[in-house]
Parts: structure tokens; sequence; C-alpha cells
């Protein structure tokens, strides 16, 4: 289907310096856990986005220099000629598809920890930083200045010559230039610190020096937070922002434009549970107002109605983003082909930066399992084999999110027939409900997006109101059946932090209850004061307290770890969400345990306290996020009781079982193992993942023989 | 005791249509098929009788081509016991209706069950016209049927407005089921696999009169216009708009 006319604007090219965009899609600088030192799961993973129409991709953060080493967090790096030569690789898929590639050149001054280089950052002024532990910098003189300075020079003529076209003078996230920008950082009292112009001396000299050096062919980003939320020491629009537009625009050649410091980042990359689409277009707009240069923003932007009433409103010229291109790396080519029924929406959850916040493992992503995996498993998120059991017929049970993933794939791959069967009423499974949990109606997304898929699939049925049993699936004509009967919160308050149940705890009891009683089944939370055991750990503990505060009940929410929902740390979901545990009254007890459960009362200890002093919170109701558990009663029964070997007399081939009825984790996981079950269902013993590509340095054995004989060499000269 | 179900393999068109160069009917690229949806609830409801009354044989008769033979295939995974086909390139309803009864009259069937409408050309006629050409008594638009098998059966019509009409019928009749009066049973990958083995029968269509009308033309209708733009600040649209409102409630 041909675009709608509409949509042309995104499709415009624009000029940045010396460069031209081909078009206003960009993917702003995002982590992946690869950087330079895995170059073809970096390139595969960029150029899938451009092959996706995107008409420039940047890399993550791109560290200049060893003194600005995020260990354990992976950075890209252009230190020295090696790393040009991996991120080279990168820019050359890029342009093989015509887009632009992007370099955010990054000194982290006090924020870099420095824990494989060792060196020392500097920074503006000796304050640890209010984000990494324990990491001071080294107060920086003149000479400090001019030294960091060409770091920038050299790390750019780096990027020229791996081939980039745009290199960054990175700011936001209160990185290196930002932080002489800022009061808060910058307490220095010579001309690099006090009066604007002076705060600004080190950012502009530095843009200046690298426009100098690399500027006639080489376009020029600079990306500034216009708002750091901390009052008056903060970075702040009027008094810092826009003098710095119109101070350093002529040599400036599109600007990036956020908001947030790097301790609350979640402002910037912002959860769907506190903000819609495009937060931050006033201040993008602002900057707009103000410069004659091209503005690019993020703002989760998935909608392409919102992206040109960004443009057509003078808030944007370029619609940049990060976690959609995350989730549909083909975003803008099906704005282009018209097909907005196949984008696959974020849905806002920041699982992907969980990664980057837990220190570098590879990207994930909800919607998208083939994020990540583009390399090393060579998956390709919109083009699919035909598998080379097509010939068989598949029955999934249970459409939760990884029954309608697998089925999906399944039915892309062109298997005969996938019969998708539901005991339930409709597709979703565990995503029918906790979409309705306060905040997260985006994350609706995942059932929306594949029920329309399934529906357009002419392979795949989808039936409801089945309840399957092992011998209605013994006798249903599959020879392939999957099980994905999802799993189901504990209600003995069985947990990971006793490895125990606990005493009294049974959720058949009227006031003791589980999250999907209270949100499936609606049981109702009887009296006043309600106590949440949370030994789960990410959303569903505050979720639930949440809802029940708003539904005017007296919560008390119960940790034993020291603060509570601890994946939220890595979502950036936490500070806001405690913000609003705080408001509604909810009483946060941490390093607790509860050890008996009795009507009108839970019994805890603080986990530290040898002597166990029994704490007594009255209670009228007990909610139990302790733990989750499979549901697998019905693969058991299929591998246990039928027997593979009565199933083959009936023809099924093969049992498998997938997602939380295999091990309940994250919904990304229970998509992903759907995902590569469809993707590997015709490989030699599809239970068992195929190996994947490990981009590793393998020894080269005559190199490394001869530095092993050189090292004995001396040891037998008596040199050692 | 016998049931005939006569059905139709609708097509099934997507949000994007092309049409054939002569412009008389939608290309077949941007086609896909279907047992037609109400024909699917009278297969239902013959499936049912059969399962209430222990006995009764229940045969899907279509008029069309080979393709066609899928909407049976479908009768035949949901349960149905035989399956005719008329070998015909009918697409009236009068000519659809004689080429079935040329299948129906012979089967001598207690009751023939048709969908209210084919989901694709949707003339609501087929089973009407099939009900003369039999010369059996016929009710229409079906929501709820009592019978026990043999003499008078009490049906319930579904009239505007959520009226119901009872009315008694004696059988043999045609009835034309309307959706909603069941959930239609789904087929197990097993029986869609044994119906695909499953003897149709071929029957010879009668030498046809003329069609009852013929296509001459297939397209988009053009927007259509007349909307009313209105202007002004949220407060004065608003007042716009009662007054057009009050204007039509008249």
């Amino acid at each position: 289907m041909a675009r709608d006319p509409k949509y042309d604007i995104l499709f415009e090219p624009i000029k940045l310096g010396p460069k031209t965009m081909k078009n206003r899609f960009y993917q702003i600088p995002h982590c992946n856990g690869f950087g330079s030192e895995k170059p073809l799961s970096q390139a595969f993973f960029r150029s899938m986005k451009a092959e996706g129409g995107y008409g420039a991709c940047c890399t993550e953060y791109c560290s200049i220099s060893p003194e600005s080493d995020d260990t354990h967090r992976v950075s890209a790096r252009l230190w020295d000629d090696d790393d040009v030569t991996n991120l080279s690789v990168m820019c050359e898929m890029l342009h093989g598809y015509g887009a632009l590639a992007a370099a955010e050149l990054w000194y982290g001054g006090p924020h870099a920890p420095c824990m494989e280089s060792r060196c020392v950052p500097r920074a503006p002024s000796q304050i640890p930083s209010d984000f990494e532990h324990l990491t001071y910098p080294k107060q920086m003189d003149k000479d400090d200045i001019r030294a960091v300075q060409k770091m920038y020079v050299d790390a750019a003529k780096r990027a020229r010559t791996a081939g980039f076209d745009i290199v960054y003078v990175y700011g936001s996230h209160s990185y290196l230039p930002q932080q002489f920008l800022t009061p808060y950082y910058n307490k220095r009292t010579d001309e690099y610190g006090g009066s604007f112009v002076n705060r600004a001396r080190f950012w502009r000299e530095t843009i200046e020096q690298v426009k100098d050096a690399v500027g006639h062919d080489t376009a020029i980003a600079v990306r500034m937070s216009c708002d750091m939320f901390m009052g008056e020491p903060g970075t702040q629009l009027e008094r810092d922002c826009l003098p710095f537009v119109e101070l350093v625009d002529d040599i400036v050649d599109v600007w990036d434009i956020n908001v947030s410091g790097i301790s609350e980042w979640g402002e910037d990359a912002t959860p769907s549970r506190f903000y819609p689409s495009g937060r931050m277009l006033p201040w993008q707009h602002a900057v707009k107002k103000v410069s004659k240069k091209p503005v690019l923003g993020v703002g989760r932007f998935t909608n392409p109605d919102l992206m040109i009433s960004a443009i057509n409103g003078g808030q944007l010229d370029i619609i940049a983003t990060c976690r959609p291109s995350i989730a549909d790396p083909w975003l803008p080519r099906k704005i282009d082909e018209g097909r907005l029924d196949d984008i696959r929406e974020c849905i806002g959850c920041n699982v992907c930066i969980s990664r980057w916040e837990i220190g570098g493992p590879p990207v994930i992503c909800t919607q998208n399992a083939t994020a990540g995996e583009e390399y090393r498993r060579g998956w390709h998120p919109e083009i699919f084999t035909k598998a080379k059991n097509a010939d068989n017929d598949v029955l999934v049970i249970g459409a939760g999110p990884a029954g309608m993933e697998c089925a999906m794939i399944l039915g892309k791959r062109g298997m005969r027939r996938v019969h998708l069967v539901e005991a339930d009423d409709d597709m979703g499974g565990i995503m029918r409900w906790i979409p309705q949990l306060p905040g997260l109606g985006e994350w609706g997304r995942i059932v929306n997006y594949r029920k329309i898929q399934i529906n357009k699939l002419k392979n795949v049925e989808f039936h409801a109101n089945q309840r399957l049993d092992a011998n209605a699936i013994k006798t249903y004509g599959a020879e392939i059946v999957i099980v994905a009967t999802g799993g189901y919160w504990a209600t003995d308050g069985l947990n990971g932090a006793t490895h125990d149940v606990i005493a009294g705890a049974d959720a058949s009891l009227s006031w003791q209850l589980t999250p999907e009683q209270i949100m499936a089944e609606g049981k109702k939370v009887p009296g006043k004061k309600v106590l949440i055991v949370d030994n789960d750990g990410y959303f569903m503990g505050v979720s639930l307290a949440e809802k029940l505060a708003m539904e005017g009940k007296k919560v008390t929410i119960m940790s034993h770890q020291a603060h509570i929902a601890k994946y939220m740390d890595f979502t950036l979901e936490s500070p806001n969400q405690n913000r609003k545990l705080h408001k509604l009254g909810v009483e946060i007890v941490v390093e607790h345990y509860p050890t008996k459960i009795e009507q009108g009362k839970v019994h805890a200890v603080h986990v530290f306290d040898e002597e166990a002093h029994d704490k007594v919170w009255e209670v009228d109701a007990v909610v139990l996020v302790t733990q989750r558990r499979s549901n697998e009663a019905l693969y058991r029964e299929l591998k246990d009781k039928v027997g593979f070997s009565e199933l083959k007399k009936e023809g099924v081939n093969a049992v498998y079982r997938i997602g939380d009825c295999v091990a309940p984790r994250l919904i990304a996981d229970a998509i992903f193992d759907g995902h590569r079950l469809a993707r590997e269902i015709d490989s030699p013993n599809p239970e068992e993942p195929l190996p994947y590509k490990r981009e590793r340095r393998v020894i080269n054995m005559a190199g490394a023989k001869a530095e092993i004989d050189e090292h004995m060499a001396a040891i037998h000269a008596g040199v050692r | 005791m016998k049931i005939v179900v006569c059905v139709k393999l609708v097509k099934v068109v997507g949000d994007e249509v092309e049409f054939t160069a002569d412009g008389l009917d939608v290309d077949s690229d941007y086609l896909e098929h279907a047992l037609n949806e109400w024909d699917a609830c009278a297969v239902e409801e013959a499936l049912r009788i059969r399962e209430r009354l222990g006995q009764a044989e229940v045969i899907a008769v279509t008029a069309g081509d080979k393709k066609s033979e899928e909407a049976l295939r479908r009768c035949l995974a949901m349960g149905a016991d035989r399956a005719v086909r008329v070998d015909s390139a009918v697409t009236d309803p009068i000519s659809t209706a004689n080429a079935l009864a040329s299948a129906v009259a012979p089967e001598s069937p207690d009751l023939v069950l048709c969908g209210v409408q084919s989901s694709d050309s949707v003339q609501g006629s087929t089973g009407t016209a099939l009900s003369e050409l039999l010369g059996l008594p016929r009710v229409a638009v079906v929501k709820k049927l009592e019978w026990s098998g043999a003499g008078p059966a009490t049906v319930h019509r579904e009239l505007e407005g959520g009226l119901v009409d009872v009315v008694e019928v004696d059988t043999p009749a045609v009835l034309t089921i309307q959706t909603g009066i069941n959930q239609p049973r789904y087929a197990t990958l097993r029986a869609i696999k044994l119906a695909e083995q499953q003897e149709i029968t071929l029957v010879t269509a009668p030498a046809g009169g003329d069609p009852a009308y013929r296509v001459r033309r297939m397209f988009t209708p053009p927007k259509g216009e007349g909307a009313q733009m209105l202007k002004g600040n949220p407060s004065e649209i608003a007042s716009q708009i009662a007054v057009i409102i009050k204007e039509r409630l008249k």
C-alpha cells in the first residue's frame, strides 16, 4: 500500500552541515551492549534500522579516551586505530543502505568509574559522581582542559577516519561539557566557572576545535539537556540552554535536544508508566525557536501522526527514536509502505535500558525478540525462512505472550496449519490484565500487535474458550504440540528470600490474595489495611500497592531487599514510582520478611536481626507477591502420564513447552522463548537453542605461542 | 432423517482492493476465501439437531467450481456426514438456487438450512429462491429453532428493533439461519485432515436459463461530499454542533 501523502514530510531530505540526510528518521545514540568490541553485532544491529529506512543511525555513547572508561557498562570507544577499524564496519554497512553514521563522542568525567583502564577521570570540580559509587575525579586545571579538548579533537578525527558522517560533542545526561555548563557540577571561580559565558567556555571551545578539525566534511552535533529538574543548581532552559544555543548556533550543524541529568535519566528515557510520547516537545520547541539549525529529539515516537505534528508544528525537524527503533527497526519503512498495522510499537517498559543499567549484556526488547540477535543468531525481524518441516501442523496451547509469539512466527515461517488454542475467551494470557495495572496501559500493545498479525496469517487459526486436556491434545491431529500454559503466583508464600513457604499463607482464604486473583478473577480485597508481601522485586508488588492505595486502602508493602522493586532501578521507573507511593501514603518496609501470617496479623523480622525480634503488622488482608510458578500440569501429564511414545502412535512427533510454563521470567523472556522455538522449529533438536555466534577474540595460536616462547626464554635466560 | 445445509465459499477482501482489467470483479490477488459465516452457523445448527436427536444425516451442498470445495471440506471437518458440489460457474442468487435445487431435491431432505446471506454479495435471496424451486415453506432470519425431527418446527425470527416473531412451520422447510443463533464449533487438525480425504459427490449443473443479473462494473465509490467543516474556537464549534443536532432530531 502506498504511503499516505500526509506523511511525505517525514521522507524529505534535510541538510546537516556538509551532509544530507535522506529523510527525517534518526536513530538516537543508545546502548546495545556491543560497543567497539563486538563490531559485527554492533554493525548488524544498527544497519537493521538503516535497512528499515532510518536516514541516520548513531553509536551509543562513544568514549574518547581511557579516562572515560565506563566499565562495567559497555560503551563504544574510539581510543585507538583498532577501535577505528572495528567501528568502520558499522559505518560501511549503514552507508550501504544510504544512511548516515553518527558517533556520540563522550567524556563522562566523574561518572566514568574507569574500572578497566584504572585512569582518573577529570572534572570541572572535585565532587564524586551522583550516579556512580565512589568515583572521585581530578579537578581540571587549564592544562587538563587543553588535554581533554585535544582528546575530543583526536577522537573526532578517528571518527571521520572510521567513516562517521556526524560527530557529537555530547553534553546531555550530565557529561563533561554539560558539567561545565551547570553549577551543580561546576564550582569553579576561574574563567571556566561562575558566569554563563564562563560556564559555557569549555563546551564552546571544544565545539570550535572539533569543528576546525573535521567540520568541513563532517556534521557537528550537540546533544544538550535543557532541564535537569534539580532547580537552581541544575541546567536551566532560559538561563543556560537558550543562551548557549545562541552562542554556538553558527558552528553547530544539528541540535539534539532532551531533558534530565544522569542520576534520574528516566526523565529522558521516560517509562510509559509515567509519561506519554512527545513529552520533551516543549523544550525541543524552545530550542527550535532560537536556532537556525535543524533540531532533532526523541520522545518515544511510534505514531506517525504525532511525528508529523511535531514537524508541521515547528517543534522538531527530525524525528529521533531510540526505543521505538529497537521495538521496530523498520518503523520508517512501514510508514512509507502504508503498513501502519504492522508497526511493532514500543511499550515503554524499558527492559532494553535495564540491560545497560545492569552492566551491559546485549540489549533485549519485550516487543522485538530479534533485537540484539541480528548478527549472533542471524534473526531478521521482518524476513522469515520457510521451515524445512513446514508440512507439519502445529497445536499451540495457550495464547499468552509466548504462545502468541510462537504461533505468529510459525505462521510467518509457513507451517501448513497452526492452531492457537486458548481456554480463556480471547488472546493475551496475563497480558489481558497486567495492562490494567496503574500506568501500564501501553503494555497492551504486546497483545494488539500479535493479534493483528495472527488475524492476517491465513495458516494460523485462533480458537478461544477451548480447554484441551491431554487426551484431546493426543487426538487433536497435530504433528507438533507446543504447551504455553503460563504460570501463576504462589498461593502459599513460597519465595526466593527464605526458599520456603510462609507459615499461615494460603490464598484460598478470603483475606489472602494473589495478583491474578485480584486482577483477573475479581476477588475482593477485604477491609482497610492491606499488607503486600513483595519478594518479587519488579512491577507487580508496587503496581498493586498503587492500585489498592488509590482505591482507599491503607497499604503496607514489605520486601526483604534493601529497597522496593529493585528491578525498577534498572528500568528507570524507581524514582517516580517511589514518589507516587509516598504521595499515596503507602508504608514501605524494606529488609523484612514475614515469618507467620494469621487472621488480622502479619509477623515479620528484620533480615539482619540475629535475635529475630517478632514485629507485628495488624492487617485486614494480605497480598502474596512472593514468587511465580510454572503452570506445567498439562505438560507433565503429556510427558509423564500419557508419554511421548503413546503420543507418537497418534501422530504427535514432538511436544515442546515455552514461556512461563518453563520458568516464569520477564515478559520479554517469555516472548523470546516462543520466538526462539518457532525460529528453530526445524533444527535437529528444537528443544535446545542452537549455539549462537559468540563474537570474541579467539587467539591466534602462532602469535600466542611466540609470546609464550618469549616469556619462557626470558625465564630460562635468567632475565626474570 | 436428512438435513441439507447449503453453503458458499465467500470471497474476503482486505483493506486494499484492486479490480480486474475488465472492471467486472476484484483481482483475485486481493482476495481470500472462507466458509460464509452465516452458513457456518447453519451447519452448526444442523450438527446440534443431529446431536440432540441422536441421529440424522447432515449433508453440505454447494454450487461452484473446484475451489468452492474448500467450504465443503470445512463443513466435513466440523462434522457433516457428506458433501455434494454442483459443478457450476453461476454467481447470481437465482441461478445458484437453481443449481442447488438440482442436488437438494433428490435427497428428499427433512429440513433444509441456508445462511441468511453471503458476506461477499449480500443478496439474501438464495435461500428464498431455493424454497420456491423445491416447493417448500420457508422462514427467513431464524434466531432460534425448536424441532423434534418430524412435524412442525417452532422458529424464532429476528425482526427490527429486537422484536421476535415466533412461527410454526411444517417440515420439510427451508430455513435461513441468522448469525448469533449459535457459536459454530471449530475443527481440530485431525478433523481437517480427515475431511481432506473424504469424497465429495459431484453433480452436473442443470441447464440454466439466463442469470438474474450480470455485473456491469465494480468500483470503489468516490469519497462522499457534503462534509461540513465548522470554523471557530472550541466553544463556537460546540454550539454549532448543538444547532445541527437539534435540527436533525426534528
